[in-house]
């Protein structure tokens, strides 16, 4: 199973008569755009917007990043949520690197949106403020949910994967500036040196908590609260099959572009017949129900054991109930006689005085830690709002509040914000990207 | 030039050794003893050296914390230092003790320094910074040096960093800190798995503290003969609390004799615990020492006999080291009086 990526570098971002991709620079139809984007009828309101880094710009509540691409053989991105379902993983795209697209709500947000700053102390606290950034802010017309904090924020995401597979189009009959390869022989069908190497799984827990539907990650357009965990080829996680969700706090957020371009599995993969025997992926879930964390858990293992893996790596989408899936499957695969690192974020509160997760095992011994969901941030206003900020208060977004006796509100009246880092949009980065560590002080 | 304040014990003040140890608190003005030791470095003049006995501080806490923080009333300092007191443990109580004192009531930074063995550590870890020091005195210097290292980063300003960096005791805080080296997550994984897998040291970015469990004892056979006993974390004790248990982070403990006592009434007997809304607790006492329905139980010939007294203390910010400390001087009593089986209520 091989996939190619060709890279095209995004140097600039304009706007102009026609799409397309030059020397760097992509250019973009807007009114094109904006009208590819309003054939979802749903959309009521929409405008386009290029974020730069170093650009006084606030983005908030934005509520997924995508990263514009094209598949050569003219399939869709993202098989089963937008185009037709067949098998992703293998052939050719084209992808438009330091480039995301970004969907930023008008006016509404919830628990699972975020805040990005492209300049200023807040820039560094997300992958996606040192990006060129396509940003479209929209309103729909999904009332029911308009003032519920937990929001599907199905039109808007669709409009993102949509409007990245609009814009990569540019670069489908281009020569890329490079391109990376992605092959994962057969588990059993692997060279004499590789063989003899410690092999290991990539265990992936992405956010499913949500029991109602809508919500939840994706795999192939499949709500994956419903399923158990099951075997994949990295070259699919990174080819679309996954397509983020919408529901938990958003600085442990793994966006779809997480996904495309996951750090922890290009890193297993550059490992990959040096240091290790890559067997592949472990796509498990996050559950609500101990005995559905438990049932994870022991399918978790039992596949571990199955492939013969000597290590896994767990990473977890999420803090607070979900570390117990996290730590659980964990101990599971420690019982089970394989070697384990956990790849996570804490939530120590503000005073840094809790327990950073919300069960732990002494098991749990090779823990990386990407950062503290309750660090308390105050940044400056910027000169140019996307969105609506007033959202990060009003809106129950997770790390901003209305008002506090001490701190005063979120959003104050000079545009200045106060909140945790619980609401940097994808903040913790634990896919892999993060340079942020916990320390005991 | 700022300015500090250290504290001292008998021995390290001039005073005397052991039979001095009951000497109550002065405040010389000047440096005295490790003072001068400090002043070399400090980035602060030491205008005042304090020096107390150890078995004075240790008897009679609360005279001496009075006395020194009256006296420092009106003092113009930057920043309190303490000790270094080495595996001393009444000198690393006493520093700890006092330098609590002096930051909730001056607001002004604290610095002291101990061995890991020193039981002050465990004590005050999570109150002020307790630089890891050396075992015995003749390491005064490197200690001193370490805590003028840190001291001097106080009195700047500068951000004091980390736990294993700076050489303090971890206080039991985690904050976020941007590596310097840029190291990715990703690359930090694949170092701790291959490192791991290949049997190779390895350092976790979380460590799991040690739990440090009990054996669940073994169940009582024969209830019809066993002695019972009553201990509370719940605060329980008679209402003029004789033996001045704090409301939080208890160091102390009291036992109170119910042989004759059918049930606790309230207005006698009250709960002193500031961890919980304490209305139910005071109208009926019996609710967290249920000394009413042991009586009741030992009527029917539910079990053999009650243990004459209960036992009592406050769980809440109480650390496990110090709850550690009241239950070895509780159970001698509860042994000597044979109990089988005790009943151990929390809130």
């Amino acid at each position: 199973m091989k996939l190619e990526i060709g890279n095209f570098y995004v140097k600039d971002i304009t706007f102009g008569k026609e799409l397309k991709f030059d020397n760097g620079v992509l250019t973009i139809n807007k009114e094109e755009a904006l009208a590819f984007i309003k054939e979802d009828e749903r959309i009521t309101e929409a405008d386009l917007y290029i974020a730069k880094p170093g650009d006084k710009i606030r983005m908030c509540p934005v509520k997924e990043a995508v990263e514009p691409r094209v598949r050569l053989d003219g399939r869709g991105l993202f098989p089963g949520y937008e185009g037709e379902l067949v098998r992703a993983g293998e052939g050719t795209l084209h992808a438009m690197k330091n480039c995301s697209v970004l969907v930023v709500g008008r006016h509404w947000g919830g628990f699972q949106d975020g805040v990005i700053d492209m300049s200023g102390e807040g820039q560094k606290y997300t992958y996606f403020g040192g990006l060129n950034n396509i940003v479209l802010v929209a309103d729909t017309n999904e009332e029911f949910e308009k003032r519920e904090q937990q929001k599907k924020n199905d039109a808007l995401r669709h409009a993102a994967h949509r409007l990245a597979e609009f814009v990569g189009k540019c670069v489908k009959d281009l020569k890329p500036e490079d391109t990376e390869s992605y092959e994962l022989e057969p588990a059993i069908k692997r060279d004499p040196k590789t063989e003899k190497l410690p092999s290991v799984v990539f265990v992936m827990q992405p956010q499913t908590q949500m029991e109602d539907m809508g919500y939840n990650t994706l795999a192939y357009g499949w709500d994956m609260n419903h399923m158990l965990p099951t075997y994949m080829n990295p070259n699919e996680v990174l080819d679309g099959a996954i397509v983020s969700g919408s529901f938990m706090p958003v600085a442990a957020k793994w966006s779809t572009y997480d996904y495309q371009n996951c750090p922890a599995i290009k890193a297993l993969y550059r490992e990959h017949g040096k240091t290790i025997n890559f067997l592949g992926i472990i796509m498990s879930n996050l559950n609500v129900a101990l005995d559905q964390k438990e049932r994870s858990a022991i399918y978790v293992a039992q596949i571990a054991n199955s492939l013969g893996a000597d290590g896994a790596v767990v990473a977890e989408e999420g803090y607070g109930n979900p570390d117990a899936d996290y730590v659980g499957c964990i101990v599971a695969l420690e019982d089970a006689g394989v070697k384990t690192v956990g790849l996570s974020d804490e939530c120590t509160g503000r005073d840094g005085m809790s327990q950073p997760l919300v069960t732990l095992d002494e098991k749990c011994d090779a823990l990386v830690s990407c950062g503290d969901v309750s660090d308390l941030l105050v940044l400056p206003a910027m000169e140019t709002v996307l969105g609506e900020l007033e959202a990060l208060g009003r809106d129950g977004m997770a790390g901003g509040w209305a008002g506090d006796e001490i701190l005063g509100p979120s959003v104050r009246e000079d545009g200045s914000i106060i909140m945790e880092n619980n609401s940097m949009f994808c903040g913790d980065q634990v896919l892999g990207w993060s340079t942020k560590t916990m320390k005991a002080f | 030039m700022k300015k500090a304040i250290l504290y001292i014990n008998q021995f390290f003040g001039q005073i005397g050794g052991e039979d001095k140890a009951d000497f109550a608190p002065v405040i010389r003005e000047g440096k005295v003893g490790p003072a001068m030791e400090f002043a070399k470095n400090l980035q602060a003049d030491i205008t005042y050296t304090i020096i107390c006995g150890d078995n004075f501080m240790g008897s009679n806490t609360d005279e001496a914390v009075k006395t020194i923080l009256d006296g420092l009333e009106g003092k113009d300092f930057d920043l309190f230092l303490a000790g270094p007191a080495f595996q001393a443990g009444r000198y690393g109580v006493a520093c700890g003790t006092i330098c609590k004192a002096v930051k909730e009531k001056f607001n002004v930074p604290v610095l002291t320094s101990m061995n890991v063995e020193n039981p002050g550590v465990e004590m005050f870890k999570s109150n002020m910074l307790i630089m890891e020091g050396a075992n015995i005195a003749s390491h005064m210097r490197k200690d001193v040096a370490a805590m003028v290292k840190v001291a001097n980063k106080i009195l700047s300003g500068e951000q004091v960093g980390p736990a294993t960096e700076e050489g303090y005791f971890p206080t039991g805080r985690r904050k976020e800190v941007w590596l310097e080296d840029k190291t990715t997550a990703a690359d930090r994984m694949i170092n701790m798995l291959v490192a791991k897998l290949n049997g190779e040291p390895f350092v976790t970015e979380l460590p799991i503290p040690k739990p440090d469990r009990v054996p669940i004892a073994p169940a009582i056979k024969d209830l019809k003969h066993a002695k019972i006993a009553l201990v509370t974390t719940g605060g329980i004790v008679p209402v003029d609390n004789p033996d001045k248990i704090q409301s939080a982070s208890a160091t102390r403990w009291g036992r109170y004799d119910i042989s004759h006592t059918m049930r606790l009434e309230s207005g006698v007997y009250k709960t002193i615990h500031a961890g919980f809304d304490p209305a139910a607790a005071n109208d009926d006492p019996n609710v967290i020492t249920p000394v009413d329905a042991l009586q009741e139980l030992l009527k029917e010939g539910y079990y053999g006999s009650l243990h004459p007294y209960f036992y009592s203390t406050v769980g809440t910010g109480t650390t496990q080291a110090e709850a550690a400390r009241m239950a070895n001087e509780i159970v001698p009593y509860l042994k000597e009086d044979n109990v089988d089986g005790i009943i151990m209520v929390s809130t």
